[in-house]
């Protein structure tokens, strides 16, 4: 029962020491509340409306200038003027004026009129793909339109009998899964929420061991904050559950109450992605630990862990598909806990996926809970080795300095 | 030589024996930000990820149905991965992640398009990954047009049209979009580089701050400020030049690595965009001492620079337009020296524009220079009394 008593003892002791850091505080607590909304501000706009197009017409019809009316109603195109020619239309480009310029060639009206093709270019500023997309799929809208509306009355002219026949024969209907209308927030943030959760909760760890680890080297190779007599297993289980316990709230707003209340797409079970993010929260807590290895002293954290988390948002394949990634990437992706996460929270979130459905990535976050927990146990019994204590007792430096790096418990 | 120059050099040469002391200013200041780099272009090297994994249902098992599939698989965009039973079946398959949308093709399909019925070909893409999503659906879309054309222009043929009529019946107007400078749609050539600056500014700013506020925290800001006889402008480039000269390289190496060895384009002038990093790296630092004047203490200063950086991965625009974020969000875009690399990067790079409509970047990326150094006043009154709060 010892080893028990010793995990309640550390929970208690590193619940105390979370508390009382400020640091740690503001990554485990501020960081989660506030980044996540501050990202969804950022993206909320969700799509892009009223790209500016220049438009250089040389037909000079009305059927030219039906075309740019129809062009206009289009969200994603916001008129900006009429060029004379397409150098100036260039030079409104290069002045950032428009992003796009639109060429009608002087035959366009003869050519519908005589019943041929008639030919429009669309210039596309290349400099953001978002941009790009928005016009290229209101373009590709306006041109199946205008065949519709055109072709009717061509099939009329040409075979009486087959007046009945208007448009294609063959209608195509898209529908647009987990993100229905294709806003970037909806899309960007179910993922950002998973890759908080776990690099808040890193960066918090981080700091707590690192600030332990300033301790130990003030005072001999001995953290006076520590259970001394708390064996490896339980000062890392007993950390565990204090990061675990503590993490209970923040997920819950991160998962649930994010989307809810930017209206996100939210379609999930509770029960579903809470217990899917069990172990990847279980995951973090021991990763976490290993990681002090790396942090000798607390500010390190930043040092280290921040940039990471551009790097995981790559690697969980939220922007670049895993699919499509070389063997060593996905295998690297793997490792890390929320590369899993964010692929089975977004499959429950926005797909209505279940939790069988995510076994994989389910039995992978557990896999890497072991394997992370040995890790942590690794490097836990490294820093608190008893030959450590001894030398650097003997080498020891001002005992003064234990008062100014101990947080005020 | 005179005192300043004096306590200039030796300032400049403590530096580098600090430098030289431990692994973690080669870890920060070469590994990480050029590992970064790296690891971008890798990871993106094919451009586009072509081959999206796709599902078809097929209800009609018929002679027209059947090259449906196989012109779907023809594509580069789509790669049929599962043939499902039903829409049950395949959406089962997308919420476990095995294909990211599919092709429904309904009952009596063939028998209805040639009487035509009109029958609906349907398809789903899985949005909730916006690039396999919107590569699924760009596929779909064009196989579907398509079909339904071949079959009108069979139709048409019967009726004794020209192949001219009937293209120009199916496509009365055909409005060709070209994209000006990465016509290949190449996602690397724009998210490599602009991902690239934005690590390098988050590392230049955050050692910047960390090579500060060491001083504060160790207490030996007051020998570092005495090496340069008490002037804190001198102390400052004795410790920051030596760290400008490393970024500098580094940072021209991974611009030569991208548009030198692996031809990203550069349309532009490859010397006046090195010239653009050079500044960058000197804004970046004035950033960081910025921030550290005004929060002489490591976790403070750390926070501020981390939580900038990171955000500007997003609010920089580098994939979602600052024009269309709320204003007072897209105002934070231009507070950040990365901003005004990442366009005169497109501007110059992609679009091919002449340096001149892109002067007023390179004035505002100087100007974050003399501002970074207003606040020092302060960071000499730290560094006179260093105070490390944990």
């Amino acid at each position: 029962m010892k080893w028990f008593v010793d995990i309640a003892r550390v929970f208690r002791r590193e619940m105390s020491l979370i508390v009382s850091d400020m640091g740690v505080m503001i990554f485990f607590i501020l960081l989660p509340l506030a980044y996540p909304i501050v990202y969804t501000l950022i993206y909320n706009p969700e799509v892009v409306r009223k790209v500016p197009v220049a438009v250089v017409d040389d037909s000079r019809t009305p059927e030219s200038r039906e075309l740019v009316r129809q062009a206009s109603a289009a969200p994603a195109f916001g008129l900006y003027g009429y060029a004379t020619d397409m150098a100036e239309a260039k030079r409104w480009w290069a002045d950032r004026d428009v992003y796009a310029v639109m060429h009608i060639p002087s035959d366009y009206a003869k050519d519908i009129a005589r019943g041929e093709q008639a030919n429009v270019t669309m210039y596309c500023d290349m400099s953001l793909l978002l941009r790009y997309r928005a016009l290229l799929s209101a373009m590709t809208s306006l041109q199946i339109k205008l065949a519709e509306d055109i072709t009717e009355q061509r099939i009329d002219l040409y075979a009486g009998s087959m007046s009945g026949m208007a448009g294609l024969p063959v209608e195509t209907d898209n529908h647009f899964l987990g993100d229905t209308q294709q806003g970037f927030a909806s899309f960007v943030i179910p993922g950002i929420v998973v890759l908080i959760l776990q690099q808040s909760m890193l960066l918090g760890i981080g700091m707590l061991g690192g600030t332990s680890r300033e301790r130990r080297r003030a005072n001999g190779g001995v953290d006076p904050l520590e259970i001394q007599d708390a064996s490896t297993f339980s000062t890392v289980w007993g950390k565990a559950l204090a990061y675990i316990v503590f993490y209970i709230v923040p997920t819950m707003f991160l998962l649930r109450y994010i989307p809810v209340i930017f209206n996100l797409p939210h379609h999930g079970d509770p029960v579903d992605y809470l217990l899917f993010i069990f172990p990847m929260v279980v995951a973090s807590a021991f990763l976490g630990q290993a990681l002090v290895a790396l942090i000798k002293e607390r500010e390190y954290v930043f040092l280290y862990i921040v940039f990471t988390s551009v790097v995981f948002l790559f690697l969980s394949g939220l922007t670049w598909p895993r699919y499509a990634m070389s063997p060593f990437w996905t295998a690297v992706g793997d490792l890390v806990p929320a590369t899993h996460g964010v692929e089975g929270f977004i499959r429950i979130n926005g797909n209505a996926a279940s939790l069988y459905d995510n076994k994989e990535p389910f039995m992978a976050l557990w896999i890497l809970s072991g394997v992370y927990f040995l890790l942590a146990m690794l490097v836990t019994w490294w820093l608190r080795r008893p030959g450590r204590a001894s030398a650097k007792a003997s080498a020891q430096r001002s005992p003064s300095m234990a008062a100014d790096t101990m947080p005020p418990a | 030589m005179s005192g300043v120059n004096i306590g200039f050099w030796n300032s400049v040469r403590r530096e580098i024996s600090r430098m030289g002391s431990r692994p973690l200013y080669l870890i920060m200041m070469v590994f990480i930000p050029l590992g970064c780099a790296l690891f971008f272009i890798s990871l993106m090297s094919s451009g586009l990820p072509l081959k999206t994994p796709v599902g078809i249902v097929d209800y009609d098992h018929s002679q027209l149905s059947r090259e449906v599939t196989r012109n779907l698989n023809s594509t580069e965009l789509l790669e049929i991965c599962s043939k499902d039973e039903s829409f049950h079946a395949a959406m089962e398959k997308v919420r476990q992640g095995d294909i990211f949308g599919f092709f429904v093709i309904p009952i009596d399909f063939q028998e209805d398009a040639m009487a035509g019925r009109k029958p609906a070909l349907e398809f789903y893409s899985n949005m909730t990954y916006f690039v396999p999503g919107t590569l699924s659906f760009k596929g779909f879309k064009t196989i579907a047009v398509t079909t339904s054309a071949g079959v009108m222009r069979s139709e048409l043929s019967y009726v004794g049209l020209t192949p001219g009529q009937i293209g120009a019946l199916l496509q009365p107007v055909v409005i060709t979009t070209h994209g000006i400078g990465n016509p290949w749609l190449n996602y690397s050539y724009y998210l490599t580089p602009s991902f690239s600056f934005a690590t390098f500014a988050l590392m230049i700013m955050l050692f910047t701050a960390y090579s500060i506020t060491e001083e504060i925290k160790s207490g030996s800001s007051v020998q570092w400020l005495a090496v340069a006889k008490d002037r804190i402008s001198v102390a400052l480039a004795g410790k920051l030049l030596p760290q400008s000269v490393i970024f500098i390289v580094v940072m021209l190496c991974a611009v030569a690595i991208m548009f030198r060895f692996l031809h990203f384009p550069m349309n532009g002038s490859l010397l006046m965009f090195s010239l653009a990093v050079v500044i960058f790296v000197l804004a970046s630092q004035a950033f960081g001492v910025l921030v550290c004047s005004a929060l002489p203490n490591p976790r403070l200063a750390f926070s501020v620079i981390s939580l900038l950086s990171v955000l500007t991965f997003s609010f920089a625009g580098f994939s979602f337009p600052v024009e269309d974020m709320y204003g007072a969000i897209g105002i934070f875009s231009y507070l950040m020296p990365v901003r005004y690399l990442f366009l005169i990067y497109v501007n110059t790079a992609l679009n091919g524009f002449d340096t001149y409509f892109v002067r007023y970047y390179y004035v505002i990326l100087l100007a974050f220079i003399p501002a970074g150094y207003m606040l020092v006043w302060r960071l000499k009154k730290a560094c006179l009394k260093p105070v490390y709060v944990p």
